[in-house]
């Protein structure tokens, strides 16, 4: 029974499971919207990251060079939509 | 078909190794998918017109108890890849009957939560902000469904052919999609549901 | 009657009821010439179930240039009521109609599915693969692209043809002021299109970083294969902007939501702003292959290797990164802020640095060269000067102050088709001419191509170069006519003229073609260019499994050196072969697709649930289907070969 739940594993579970308690002291917390978003935006790209390399495996692969190209480079255009976006769309806008 | 015994199963075979490399190149096609609705969400979510603003509608129970049902899900799948990589067919299925499961509680605590959202006057049709919140949630919802039904089959096949190159192969890249859905879960309940409800 | 009134064509004219029955008896007659000509299984098993990646690239050209011919059309017609002031030839709503689908015909389906059919026909060839890495999917993709553009081509005598712009910028492009279906027809068909596009980009990248020859470092591959690893990396993630975009329009048209209306918080610019967030990375999606097309031409006639390859693959990659920051320069008039422009205008620029680099390396490939003028050169010369001058003029719309005075003129118009005609259209013709031996196993006549190239060029002079001077002066594109006081009438004239020199070029193109058939010496020619890289290593017509033996390379030429150095390609004895199977079920499954958009367009929901429950079916029949392919023996490789006079060693 024991072999079938590794410690890599659960560790990530219980890992992935604090983070989301870390981020749930935003709501019950009265904080700055700085330190807010800080903590919202840390814990969740943790996360993420947590289940891509304990749950995913996505070092373990022989093209693990690839996938992790393929992942950043997916996160940064992603990131530059969105902030392109809301740059032209609401914070350089001034009607 | 070559078959490469030094590697675990789902890595053994040409195919296997393409099929796997393929699928995580989908899935940056998907960060982008999504990422393209969280530009239109963050750029949408504050031209609420009429209708309400997402604290006013969104409660902190269901959304926990989705973020639980669904990250617990994850794990489990995980557990289910592992025991196919012990070879313990049993057990492997018994984790991924577990997934499905959890994810059908996922999907009940949404739809409850999209009936409760009706009633409360916000709909699909109410404004700007409640179509890309119904947009978003239900584009992650019919990646969930569509995963059941996935999912489903590919216990059929194991259960059917046992574990061998091609089942644990299929087995693999569901499990990697199972986790990635739980990925953009995350952002949704960060960057939609905590963001909303503290109204930072 | 009520039930299909729905069909009906909402501004018919006698040139529609005309088309209606030219298209009714082009297709009886397809029919009954292949039943005649006995050709249904022919057909069945030669081509619509094959999953063999040359015969895939094969159909997507004849699409392309089917659909060249009908956006060729579009263009004759807007050029013949633009040809004199106050024309009266269409009418405002048929000339909108025909702007509309002349530009999404021409991007989606008719440059898109031109380079995905060279991609698909050369870069497996080019890295020594046998085929794809996911074959059936391939034949998805291309399924999908077809019955996308078929069902846009529907519009025109089914329901009416979308008529707010090929970009369908809302709030236009909404309910209100676009009611008929038209719009649904472009939502939904380039939805179906895009999506099998999107799989061509995962499918072609998987094959190029996991399934080159033995001995094919990155830095080893040929420039045409760089460029379409660099142009699936921009479509995997250009397209799902383009997917939610669409998906958005969609849901406002059919389900009433509010994401780009004018009321209830909606915003109509965001749909303009994600409409070039994929529209930006969609231009060098088709431009990026031409430079890899051209790329591989101009070494070949020049007797050269590449200049400066090492710069040419980092351009490409700064170009493929680039076209995702400078999307808005598209809407510079709409409202941002100076400093939102200032940004945007520098990106724009930039990206003029790696194209400049590239042009260069391309003089310097022929510089010292020993040049054969052939017809795919003569494009490749033809584009560098005209290109350049379609960039020059690019960056001077990059900047935003200026733009004000071009926006939305014939300038723009002339700027994009002065970078699309001589970028992709040069060099997909000249590359087809390139491959064509390859593909068929004969040359085409080279007197009519070069008549058909100088028609081409000269047309294309005449056509833009005039627009320049209107749009300075303030001509507006899609506006359907103007009146003689303003000068624009001679200049006009000119561009029609121009525009009737295309036509001619293209008759010529299938003159050509049919000529060729007739009379060109029939001989297998396996290099006949004397070329340089793998493609050309195997036979002509290439097996259906590519390579008897995969090739070893060991430098950026390999089959240059296997020919002048006497390095070996081939080493080792046949195997026998493992090949994919051929499925009917991806034809299937895109008129399942079918079903679902023509369904969504009409509202007609049973039928779009009926199509959706097909698609899922033919998903999940390739979940439980077995099916391991099939393998070719020594004897039958051994026989082949011997067919085509043996394995060059």
């Amino acid at each position: 029974m024991k072999e079938l739940f590794p410690a890599k594993q659960v560790g990530g579970f219980v890992f992935s499971l604090i983070l989301t308690g870390v981020a749930l002291l935003v709501y019950y917390f009265n904080m700055s919207r700085a330190v807010g978003l800080t903590i919202l935006t840390l814990t969740a790209f943790i996360q993420a990251a947590v289940q891509l390399v304990v749950f995913m495996h996505a070092r373990e692969i022989e093209d693990s060079k690839s996938v992790f190209t393929t992942i950043y480079y997916a996160i940064i255009i992603a990131l530059v939509t969105i902030f392109g976006t809301l740059l032209c769309m609401i914070w350089g806008w001034n009607y | 078909m070559k078959v490469d015994h030094s590697q675990p199963l789902e890595y053994s075979t040409e195919q296997n190794r393409l099929n796997i490399l393929g699928f995580w190149i989908f899935l940056g096609a998907e960060i982008m998918l999504f990422g393209t609705l969280f530009t239109c969400y963050f750029t949408l979510v504050n031209r609420t017109s009429d209708g309400p603003i997402g604290a006013e509608i969104f409660e902190i129970t269901p959304v926990l108890m989705e973020t639980f049902l669904l990250l617990t899900s994850s794990f489990v799948i995980g557990l289910g890849i592992h025991a196919m990589r012990l070879g313990n067919k049993k057990a492997m299925q018994a984790f991924f009957i577990l997934t499905l499961l959890l994810g059908i509680g996922f999907l009940a605590f949404e739809i409850t939560e999209f009936i409760t959202y009706y009633e409360e006057g916000a709909t699909l049709q109410t404004s700007a902000f409640t179509s890309i919140l119904f947009t978003t949630l239900g584009t992650h919802g019919a990646h969930v469904s569509l995963g059941l039904f996935w999912g489903l089959f590919i216990i059929l096949q194991v259960r059917k052919r046992g574990i061998t190159p091609v089942t644990a192969n299929k087995s693999f890249i569901f499990s990697l999609y199972w986790h990635f859905l739980d990925v953009v879960w995350i952002f949704i309940f960060t960057f939609i549901y905590m963001k909303g409800l503290t109204q930072l | 009657m009520g039930y299909f009134s729905r069909f009906a064509v909402p501004h018919p004219s006698p040139a529609i009821y005309a088309s209606m029955i030219a298209i009714a008896v082009t297709v009886f007659l397809i029919i009954a010439g292949i039943t005649y000509f006995k050709k249904w299984i022919y057909l069945w098993d030669g081509w619509i179930t094959t999953v063999d990646h040359k015969k895939i690239g094969i159909m997507y050209l004849i699409s392309a240039l089917l659909m060249l011919f009908r956006g060729g059309v579009d263009a004759l017609m807007m050029r013949a009521q633009l040809a004199v002031p106050d024309n009266k030839l269409l009418d405002s709503q048929h000339y909108n109609e025909v702007f509309s689908t002349h530009g999404v015909i021409m991007v989606l389906f008719m440059a898109m599915p031109y380079i995905m059919g060279l991609m698909n026909f050369v870069v497996p060839l080019q890295i020594g693969a046998r085929d794809v890495a996911f074959p059936r999917l391939n034949a998805v993709s291309f399924w999908l692209f077809f019955m996308g553009a078929m069902l846009f081509n529907l519009s025109f005598v089914i329901g009416g043809s979308p008529d707010a712009g090929w970009s369908s910028y809302f709030p236009l492009a909404g309910n209100e002021f676009s009611p008929h279906v038209g719009t649904n027809y472009y939502m939904i068909s380039i939805q179906i299109a895009g999506i099998g596009t999107l799989m061509t980009g995962i499918n072609f990248l998987t094959t190029i970083l996991k399934m080159r020859a033995p001995g094919m470092t990155l830095m080893r591959m040929p420039m045409f294969t760089w460029a379409s690893l660099t142009t699936c990396i921009i479509i995997i993630f250009a397209f799902p902007v383009l997917t939610i975009a669409l998906l958005m329009g969609t849901m406002d048209r059919l389900f009433a939501t509010k994401f780009f209306t004018i009321t209830d918080g909606g915003m109509d610019m965001l749909w303009a702003n994600l409409f070039w967030v994929w529209g930006h990375p969609e231009v060098y999606i088709l431009i990026l292959p031409a430079f890899g097309l051209f790329s591989e031409i101009i070494p070949t006639f020049s007797r050269r290797n590449i200049y400066g390859y090492t710069s040419m693959v980092a351009s490409m990659v700064l170009i493929s990164f680039y076209s995702f920051l400078v999307w808005t320069h598209h809407f510079f008039t709409m409202g941002q802020t100076a400093y939102v422009n200032s940004i945007f205008s520098i990106t724009t620029m930039i990206i003029a640095i790696p194209t400049g680099i590239k042009i260069f390396n391309w003089l310097f490939t022929m510089w010292r060269g020993r040049i054969r003028f052939t017809v795919p050169m003569l494009y490749c010369l033809a584009f560098i000067p005209l290109f350049t001058i379609g960039g020059v003029t690019g960056v001077m719309l990059a900047m935003s102050a200026a733009d004000y005075q071009y926006h939305n003129t014939m300038f723009l118009v002339a700027h994009f088709h002065n970078v699309i005609i001589p970028g992709v259209v040069f060099a997909v013709l000249g590359a087809s001419t390139y491959y064509w031996p390859k593909m068929f196993g004969f040359v085409l006549n080279e007197k009519i191509g070069k008549l058909a190239f100088w028609f081409l060029v000269i047309g294309f002079c005449l056509a833009f170069f005039p627009m320049y001077i209107t749009g300075l002066d303030g001509q507006a594109r899609r506006m359907y006519t103007y009146s003689e006081d303003t000068g624009f009438g001679p200049w006009n004239m000119v561009a029609t003229i121009g525009a009737v020199c295309m036509a001619i070029s293209f008759v010529l193109i299938v003159y050509m073609i049919y000529y060729s058939i007739r009379n060109a010496k029939k001989e297998a020619v396996s290099d006949p260019w004397d070329a340089r890289n793998l493609e050309w290593a195997t036979h002509t017509p290439v097996p259906e499994y590519n390579f008897a033996i995969i090739p070893q390379v060991n430098s950026r030429e390999a089959f240059w050196d296997a020919k002048y150095k006497g390095h070996p390609l081939f080493k080792g004895d046949y195997e026998k072969i493992h090949m994919p199977n051929n499925s009917g079920v991806p034809f299937l499954m895109s008129l399942f697709f079918f079903a679902l958009g023509f369904g969504l367009v009409f509202s007609m929901w049973y039928l779009a649930i009926c199509g959706l429950i097909g698609v899922f079916i033919c998903m999940a029949h390739r979940s439980f289907e077995q099916d391991h392919g099939r393998y070719i023996s020594v004897e039958e490789i051994k026989e082949t070969e011997a067919k085509y006079g043996g394995t060059h060693k």
